[in-house]
């Protein structure tokens, strides 16, 4: 490479940092600088109004390892985003195809994407209260058609399905839209011939729809993996992570430990980055896993 | 006639302008000469409205200007406790008497001296004992009582009435014990009409609730030191076992997250002892109830209670100015408290009220006033309110038949003596 040519390579990248330094800036500033806090107060027995903190090295992740509420928490996590990922994955993907064609495509994923603009709050009140057990209208109705209704929030095994319900009926019209972009995506010619060569649907379906939307199940697997290790705003509206435990998440157990009792931000802290150590672990191995081949 | 000239028309303006304006300056100068506050308080509910429009006569009357921040008390309480070491604090927080004791370790709230009691007029002994002494943590005061929110028993007229169980009078039946209570609610409860239960929303996670079971039995969170848990005392596993079977063996409660106000307003529930801030709102819904004081099911009548309390968080730098504006508001609505009363529904600290022949002619209110005698309220440690965060799962848990009782209770006791100092 001449001296020129270098000079102007520099001059590039002089000018792309320039540009990339405000954005680079604020990155730093409000992300990777509390997260080497967080990362700092796990180490130590910091608690929010008390100016004396003591380094105490890694009991705070010790305490952990006999906390059973916190293995409790774990394990409900996992469930959920187990158990969430297969209909997240399945049913806007459905959908999508239903409506990927047809005169009422647009109104009709304007009507699924409408739940997905309400906060998290207000879908839990509204589901809140379509699941109480005296008053709410899903067991009226039950009640009605002969069928036996139960106390869904209130009984530990049907609480953490009656959340995976409401957050499926909340983020499906967001996959759905994702899905449909995908969609859009796959060249015509492709069916086209795979319909001279006799594929039927349902062939197609597999050797062309699915391979080629590979990319986005893999963004919808992993935003949707990372999501459900996060849950809370439902959990903290619907159940307030009972009965008893049994709906209660990590980062639920994170944001008591933090603001309701005592302020332990190292406790707490140290749960954060545990749940990080996780989900990294998880995104990893979903990437490996899913990042094959997407170029056809 | 004389000619008047240009600079004696100007003249005159300007002594008519200044003429004008002063009764405004006049009124803008006094009211300068107090200074304003910023008020923080967690009235949420009906009560809030109460609040604003007396702020309004507060500052019409005094000149003084209220800067009111209002938030759920969770979340209030998590704001101070992150302000007011940064110096970002109110000058006058509105918080429940059992925060009184972590705050003040926390040195979130500035100590009440004796001579700024007498300099503001308030004495120990118009106020109701209880409410007085929950201001104090440690032999020092930090906060000040306004009024007292308090558990009730509420009874449905037409589910009561439903079930057989109203006098000659027409007035619903009130239990005297806890197996009249069980044995009345059995008759109540049939398909969704549930006989009694504790607690506004999720009965099954009503700490007051249970707390006040507890209080009834002797037994309390913490044992008499304050410093290891006293939930596996006898007393207490005899109240967890009553919780245990209020709705899987007696079948009488609604299910643990059930709205049992709306059961109530909806005629679903015949007996519910709930607090006190409901019956403003059961009016205005035109339920027909009556009230009647919170029976007693175990050993002694307690009440469950919990005043809020004015304080003085702990200011950046010092300043009378402010100071003196809190007290004064702090003053005036002790002197206008019956109307808080009358509107918020929550009877008043300060004896001062009580008398008023508008409070003594509501039946409600004076149902509320005749249980003074019985309040009871929080332990003053700072782990009470972390205590009780842990007990609610644990409750809840014992509620919906997940855990026996007892290994209920003794899974509580381990994380109460688990929580930090």
């Amino acid at each position: 490479m001449s001296d020129g040519a270098r000079r102007r390579r520099r001059e590039v990248t002089r000018t792309a940092y320039l540009f990339l330094a405000p954005g680079l800036a604020l990155f730093v500033l409000f992300r990777v600088y509390p997260l080497l806090e967080g990362l700092r107060l796990s180490f130590t027995n910091a608690r929010l109004g008390r100016p004396a903190v003591a380094f105490v090295g890694l009991d705070n992740y010790a305490r952990l390892l006999a906390d059973t509420r916190f293995h409790v928490s774990l394990v409900n996590t996992a469930f959920y985003t187990v158990a969430s990922t297969i209909p997240i994955l399945v049913l806007p993907l459905l959908l999508a195809l239903a409506l990927n064609r047809g005169a009422l495509r647009t109104v009709l994923r304007s009507v699924f994407f409408f739940p997905f603009t309400l906060s998290v709050v207000t879908v839990g009140l509204a589901w809140l209260w379509l699941l109480d057990p005296v008053i709410g209208p899903f067991n009226y109705y039950l009640r009605t058609l002969g069928v036996p209704t139960r106390s869904w929030l209130a009984d530990p095994q049907t609480a953490m399905w009656a959340i995976i319900l409401t957050t499926v009926w909340w983020v499906t019209g967001y996959y759905l839209v994702v899905y449909l972009a995908g969609l859009q995506d796959v060249p015509r010619d492709l069916y086209e011939a795979a319909a001279l060569d006799g594929a039927g649907g349902w062939r197609s379906f597999w050797a062309i729809t699915l391979p080629l939307l590979r990319p986005v199940l893999l963004f919808v697997v992993v935003t949707h993996v990372i999501g459900s290790f996060q849950l809370f705003g439902q959990v903290f509206v619907l159940t307030g992570g009972g009965p008893g435990d049994a709906t209660r998440t990590v980062v639920q157990h994170l944001f008591e430990a933090a603001f309701q009792n005592f302020f332990q931000f190292g406790a707490a802290s140290a749960m954060a980055w545990v749940l990080f150590a996780v989900i990294l672990v998880f995104s990893v191995v979903q990437f490996r896993l899913l990042r094959g081949h997407t170029e056809y | 006639m004389k000619k008047v000239s240009r600079r004696e028309v100007l003249a005159g303006a300007a002594l008519a302008g200044v003429a004008a304006a002063v009764p405004g300056v006049a009124r803008r100068a006094a009211a300068q000469s107090k200074a304003s506050i910023s008020y923080w308080n967690g009235l949420t509910g009906a009560d809030g409205k109460v609040m604003d429009e007396l702020l309004d006569r507060f500052t019409k009357e005094t000149g003084i200007k209220v800067e009111q921040q209002r938030l759920p008390w969770a979340d209030l309480y998590a704001k101070l406790q992150v302000s007011v070491p940064a110096g970002e604090g109110p000058d006058l927080a509105l918080i429940h008497t059992v925060e009184v004791p972590h705050f003040a370790s926390d040195g979130i709230l500035e100590s009440i001296d004796d001579a700024a009691l007498s300099a503001a007029g308030m004495r120990g002994e118009d106020y109701l004992p209880a409410t007085w002494q929950g201001g104090i943590y440690q032999g020092k005061r930090y906060s000040l009582p306004l009024d007292v929110p308090q558990h009730i028993l509420y009874l449905n007229v037409k589910a009561m009435k439903d079930a057989g169980l109203v006098g000659a009078d027409g007035r619903p039946r009130v239990p005297g014990s806890r197996d009249e209570l069980v044995t009345m609610a059995k008759r109540i409860a049939k398909g969704d009409t549930f006989g009694f239960a504790i607690g506004t929303v999720g009965p099954g996670r009503y700490t007051w609730g249970f707390h006040n079971l507890l209080w009834q039995n002797g037994a309390n969170i913490f044992a008499p030191d304050l410093k290891r848990a006293g939930v596996t005392d006898p007393a207490a596993l005899e109240v967890a076992e009553f919780w245990a079977a209020l709705e899987a063996q007696h079948k009488i409660a609604p299910p643990a997250n059930a709205n049992c106000r709306d059961a109530f307003t909806a005629g679903r529930l015949g007996m519910w002892i709930a607090g006190s801030w409901n019956f403003t709102g059961l009016r205005d819904a035109k339920v027909d109830f009556t009230a009647a004081p919170v029976p007693r099911l175990f050993k002694q009548p307690v009440v469950w209670s919990m005043p809020h309390q004015y304080s003085f968080p702990k200011p950046k730098a010092a300043d009378r100015a402010r100071r003196e504006s809190a007290w004064a508001h702090v003053r005036w609505m002790t002197d206008h408290v019956a109307e808080w009363t009358l509107k918020a529904g929550q009877v008043s600290a300060s004896r001062k009220s009580h008398t008023d022949p508008r409070i003594t002619g509501d039946p409600v209110l004076r149902t509320l006033l005749a249980q003074a005698p019985n309040w009871q309220v929080g332990q003053p440690t700072p782990r009470w309110v972390a205590a009780e965060n842990v007990t609610r799962p644990v409750i809840e848990s014992i509620y919906t038949g997940q855990r026996p009782a007892k290994a209920g209770m003794e899974e509580l006791a381990r994380q109460i003596n688990a929580l930090p100092d």
